[in-house]
Order: C-alpha cells, then sequence, then structure tokens
C-alpha cells in the first residue's frame, strides 16, 4: 500500500505572517521529513495554526516560501497542491453520503468512475467503516466523522497530511481510541504528517518529532525525549512535562568534576561539570527521590511534606525545602516503597544530572 | 412550566392566569394588524358601486370589470416583466456582496455593510429622487430598465441578509475543505457552498420579487404608462374611482403575496428540519 507519492519532504524556509501591526507568526525555518509524524505543538494564538494554513494554502505568508519536494508552492492555490486536510470539526460535506464525501476529492481529479468505487471502499475499509458508507455525516457519531474525514484527507495519496486538532472535539476515551487509530492508519498509509495540538501528551503519544510554538515563535524542535531531556527554555520544560523551574543566580565550581548553581530562593544545586549555562534550573518531579534518612545523592534537602494528591498510578508531593522554596515530586507506585504524610520530615534528593539547565 | 413541577398551587394559578391574559393580548394585536386587510376580501364582493363595509349584497362583478379591463392585464405583466428581472439580478449581486462579506478579506467590513444595507433604511423617495434624473438623462426613464434598476437597489439588501444568515449557519472550513480537495475556487462554490446556501439564495429571491410587486414610491417616479406596474395603477384608480374594482385587484394580490410567502416558509422549514436531523 506504501505508495511513493506519499512521501514528500516539505519545507518552510522563513515564512512569516503580519496582519497589520500583529505578528501571527515570526520568520521561521522549518523542514518536515518525508514520512514524519510531525507535531506542532502550543497554546492557542502561538501561530500552530497560521503555520498549517500556509501549508494548506489558505494564509498566504508576509515573506519567505514553502516548498514541497524542492518545489516552491508559496502562491499556489490550495486545490493544485495536493494536500490532505482534516479539520477540528470534520467539515464534512452533510449533503453527501460517507462514500460520496470520500469519491468528492477523486471526482474533483477526474478519475474514471471505475476507478473511483474501489479506492473509496478501500479507504473506508482502512478507517473501518464500510458498513456506514451510504449514510450522510449526520447519521454518525464524532469519532466515526473524524474517520471519514481522515479517508477523504488521504483517499488521492496527498504529498502531505494536514490534521488541525483532529481530536479537539471528542471526548477523553474516544480520543485516545482515535490517537491509535491514527497512528495505525499512519503506519500503514505512510504520507507525510503535520499534526497541530495544545495536548502535549498526544503530541508525545503521536509524532516522530514536536515543535513547540510560543508567542508566533518555534521554541524547540525535536524528538519528544530530547525536548523533555534537554529543553532550550524555561517555556519548552513547562509545556513538555511537569518542571519546579528555579532561578538561578550564581554559578560556581565545586568539587572535581562537578559545579553548582545557587538559586533564587537559596538553593546550592550541583549540576555535572559538563551542563550549558543558563539562567533557570528545571528538576522534574519525578526525578525527585523521597525518602526518611539521607541517601547517596548529590543533591540532598531536609524538608516537609505540605500536601500531597493521589493520582492513578503515582502520589504527586508537595515539599517545602526552606521558607522561600517548595518542589512538586512525583512518586511513581515503584519508587514509593515508603509512603509520606502531611507534615512528616523527608529528604528531598536527586543527581546532578537531574538538574537541567537553561534559558529563560 | 414543566421545570417546576412541585410548585405550590397558587403559583400554579398565577403561571396560569399570565399565560391566559398574554394568550388574549396576543389574539387581540394580531386581529388590530390584520382585520384591515381580511377587510378587503368582503369589500371585493360588493354589489355596491363603491367602497363599504359591510356590503349589503354579493356579486362577481368587480372581479369581471377587472379580468374585462386590459389596463390591470397590462400592469400586472408589467409587474411580472420588472420583479423577475429584479429578483434576478438582486440575487447575484446580494449573493455576491453576502460571500465577499462573510468570506473574503474585507478591508473597511463595517463601511460596506452599512452601504450594502443602506437601501433598506433609505426612504425610498430618496433614491427615486436620486436615480430619476440620471435615468431621464440615460434616456432609460421609458423604458422597463428604469425601474428595474432601483427595484434592484432595494432588493440587495435582502438577498444579502437571507444569504450571509445561509452562509453563517455552517461553518466556512466546509468551503476550504472544498478547497483542499481539489475544487477550485468556482467549483468548491457550485459543488458545496451552493448547496448549502440555495435556500437563502431563492427566500431571498422571493422576497425581493415581492417587494418590487408591492413597491410603490420608485414605481411613481420611474415607470411611465407604458411599464406602469399594478400598485401604481391601483394609485392611480384610488385617485378618480374608489370601486370594489380595487379590492378585486388588492384580493388577488393577496392571494399571490401569500403563496409566495407560503413557499418562503416552507423552504425555511424544510432546511430547519434538514439542520436538526444534522447537529
Amino acid at each position: 500500500m506504501s505508495d511513493t507519492k506519499g512521501f514528500a519532504k516539505l519545507q518552510f524556509a522563513g515564512v512569516a505572517k503580519r496582519y497589520g501591526e500583529v505578528v501571527a507568526l515570526h520568520p521561521t525555518d522549518l523542514v518536515i521529513q518525508p514520512g514524519e509524524f510531525f507535531a506542532l505543538l502550543g497554546p492557542s494564538g502561538s501561530g500552530k495554526t497560521t503555520l498549517l494554513g500556509m501549508a494548506a494554502g489558505f494564509v498566504s505568508p508576509s515573506e519567505g516560501s514553502i516548498l514541497v519536494n524542492g518545489q516552491d508552492i508559496t502562491r499556489m492555490p490550495p486545490e493544485r497542491r495536493n494536500v490532505g486536510m482534516v479539520f477540528q470539526n470534520y467539515s464534512l460535506f452533510p449533503f453527501l453520503t460517507v462514500a460520496a464525501n470520500v469519491a468528492f476529492p477523486l471526482e474533483m481529479r477526474r478519475h474514471p468512475k471505475a476507478e473511483i468505487a474501489p479506492r473509496v471502499r478501500q479507504l473506508l475499509a482502512m478507517v473501518r467503516l464500510e458498513h456506514l458508507a451510504d449514510r450522510l455525516p449526520a447519521a454518525l457519531s464524532g469519532g466515526q466523522q473524524q474517520r471519514v474525514a481522515l479517508a477523504r484527507a488521504a483517499v488521492y495519496n496527498p504529498s502531505v497530511l494536514l490534521m488541525d486538532e483532529p481530536l479537539g472535539a471528542l471526548d477523553k476515551n474516544l480520543r485516545e481510541e482515535m490517537q491509535d487509530e491514527i497512528k495505525r492508519f499512519h503506519a500503514e498509509f505512510g504520507a507525510t504528517v503535520i499534526y497541530v495540538t495544545h495536548d502535549q501528551q498526544e503530541a508525545a503519544f503521536m509524532a516522530d518529532r514536536i515543535a513547540i510554538l510560543n508567542h508566533g515563535r518555534i521554541e524547540q524542535a525535536g524528538p519528544q525525549s530530547e525536548l523533555y531531556a534537554r529543553p532550550n527554555n524555561a517555556f519548552v520544560a513547562g509545556f513538555l512535562g511537569e518542571a519546579n523551574l528555579l532561578r538561578v543566580t550564581a554559578c560556581a565550581a565545586g568539587e572535581p568534576g562537578s559545579r553548582s548553581v545557587t538559586t533564587q530562593e537559596g538553593l546550592r544545586l550541583v549540576v555535572p561539570q559538563t551542563s550549558r549555562t543558563g539562567q533557570i534550573a528545571c528538576i522534574r518531579p519525578a526525578d525527585v527521590t523521597l525518602s526518611p534518612a539521607p541517601l547517596c545523592y548529590a543533591n540532598t534537602y531536609l524538608g516537609t511534606v505540605v500536601d500531597l494528591v493521589h493520582a492513578a498510578d503515582s502520589i504527586r508531593y508537595r515539599v517545602q525545602l526552606n521558607d522561600r522554596c517548595q518542589i512538586s515530586v512525583r512518586a511513581t507506585s515503584r519508587r514509593c516503597d515508603a509512603r509520606f504524610e502531611r507534615g512528616q520530615q523527608v529528604y528531598a534528593q536527586w543527581q546532578p544530572e537531574d538538574v537541567l539547565l537553561m534559558d529563560n | 412550566m414543566s421545570g417546576c413541577p412541585v410548585a405550590p398551587p397558587t403559583q400554579r394559578f398565577a403561571q396560569r392566569m399570565t399565560q391566559c391574559v398574554l394568550r388574549g393580548y396576543s389574539v387581540l394585536a394580531f386581529t388590530f394588524l390584520l382585520l384591515p386587510i381580511a377587510i378587503i376580501i368582503p369589500m371585493s364582493f360588493s354589489n355596491q358601486p363603491y367602497l363599504g363595509f359591510p356590503p349589503p349584497g354579493w356579486t362577481l362583478h368587480w372581479y369581471e370589470a377587472v379580468r374585462d379591463q386590459p389596463r390591470w392585464l397590462a400592469a400586472t405583466i408589467n409587474s411580472f416583466c420588472i420583479g423577475i428581472p429584479t429578483a434576478l439580478l438582486a440575487v447575484v449581486f446580494g449573493t455576491l456582496a453576502a460571500l465577499g462579506m462573510a468570506r473574503g478579506d474585507v478591508r473597511f467590513r463595517k463601511f460596506l455593510l452599512l452601504m450594502v444595507m443602506a437601501p433598506m433604511m433609505l426612504p425610498h423617495v430618496i433614491i427615486a429622487i436620486g436615480l430619476y434624473p440620471t435615468l431621464v438623462d440615460m434616456r432609460l426613464h421609458d423604458s422597463y430598465a428604469a425601474v428595474i434598476v432601483g427595484h434592484t437597489v432595494i432588493g440587495i439588501p435582502l438577498v444579502f441578509i437571507t444569504v450571509t444568515a445561509s452562509l453563517r449557519s455552517y461553518p466556512a472550513s466546509l468551503d476550504l475543505a472544498a478547497r483542499t480537495l481539489g475544487a477550485g475556487a468556482w467549483k468548491a462554490f457550485r459543488r458545496v457552498t451552493l448547496p448549502m446556501i440555495w435556500v437563502g439564495i431563492v427566500s431571498g429571491g422571493l422576497l425581493a420579487f415581492a417587494t418590487s410587486f408591492d413597491e410603490l414610491m420608485l414605481a411613481l417616479f420611474l415607470t411611465s404608462p407604458g411599464t406602469e406596474t399594478l400598485p401604481r395603477l391601483i394609485w392611480d384608480q384610488l385617485s378618480f374611482a374608489l370601486t370594489p374594482a380595487l379590492a378585486a385587484v388588492a384580493t388577488l394580490i393577496l392571494i399571490l403575496s401569500m403563496l409566495l410567502q407560503g413557499l418562503a416558509v416552507y423552504l425555511g422549514v424544510r432546511r430547519s428540519v434538514a439542520k436538526r436531523a444534522m447537529p
């Protein structure tokens, strides 16, 4: 089924969008590799939909250009770009049956009738909706409608598949089911996908690489593991996963093989010798170990449990380290052999490598 | 009412009273509004040579008089010859304006909206005074074109309103979806936008036709004896003979208007039923 037409390299070269004085997107460079599942992640108004609209041809860039496999498509109208788009509100044509919706792009491309019907059946089979081919969209559930939209956007082998928060309108359980469905579809279909979302778990679960956007800029792009382990700045650290962010006020050389930094709150943190400099220190709540007696960690602080919340697979503690500093600690069931009560004294500790230094 | 099934009896009594009073008031208000129209119908069957109510006897004479008077037939044909092109032109311009304002990247949107809607707010006599000398200059004042231009101006905002409402009833992403799926601008309009808004277009066209059919002020300025419309002829006849023939004509116009209204309502109902099926 892997059709080589499905693999295209998409390149944004210095694209920017301004509406009068308002900057929707600062000049941005981004290359999306053939067959890659790429997520644009960010809060609303961060520019992710603008970037997607440029790829689709709805938004014309104020500057810069967009290339598909090296061909400039910046000024090409949407219907000639051969991109597929899945919208948050499904956008199925309500007066056409499911099969006619999926056939629509093939008819627009003047495919012979004899080819259309089997191809439509094939795509509906891929999203497991063959039995609903003759229904109108209104008779389908939200998840089913989105699967039809996916089939319709993919039926003509678009060079790039664009998805604008496709699961935003679905409830949580259905969303998770559809995430699997879309991943399976991508694996089977093998298209280059740009996936816009504001849900970091969804992006982490589905995408090969993620670009995190904020205020019309890409803050950082890379595989999820890299963004999580080496965030460039405080926004990325806070947006992808949980983070205790502490402001660094001074750096000092420590014992051989390590350095230390002092934070605004008066904590002295031992960091690896090799780590970069930065104004912000980040400690992931999951990297902190709590124990009743000190263990052998370079960073060990005596604190008091001020609050705890039980989640499904972990316990989240708030630990007061000194009168200016509280941190979050997430103890997974595996690691919390010892449980702590509110008001109890505990040692919070972590390794130098667990302290991530970054820009503000 | 269903929200408070355990309301105390006194409160329920008060609610029922309020409802009765409101219902009575509505009936009176509608009677007051509709009675003058309803009185036209019996008056048209009166056996007296003047307009009066109640008629002492009944006859179909006045309908025969209207039928035998070629001027009435000519005016009816004129009204259609003016109303139909007016509706078509208003549909074209009104729909284009609505599409541009709803979907386009338009600057000075508020100002343009005001301009499109202005003919609805302005007194028709002002439009007439403006058009008359211009059309005389263009030597069009004796032709259908004169009054068609005038009526199109007041018909455009009606189509604009109904089509804008249709365009707002569905997300713009439907049109964008058609484009990404390979439909050019015109094909996307024909295959997706038009099926979504045709009810608005047809209702707007019917409204524009009905307005042209009823309109007097512009017709007074912009029609000549050769192109006079039904309202203008009624007006001329009123000034020298108040016979039940006028009531007969009015009754016929009333029936036509009600048919058009019924058609527009029927289309609207069908659409809202279709929408309820599409959450």
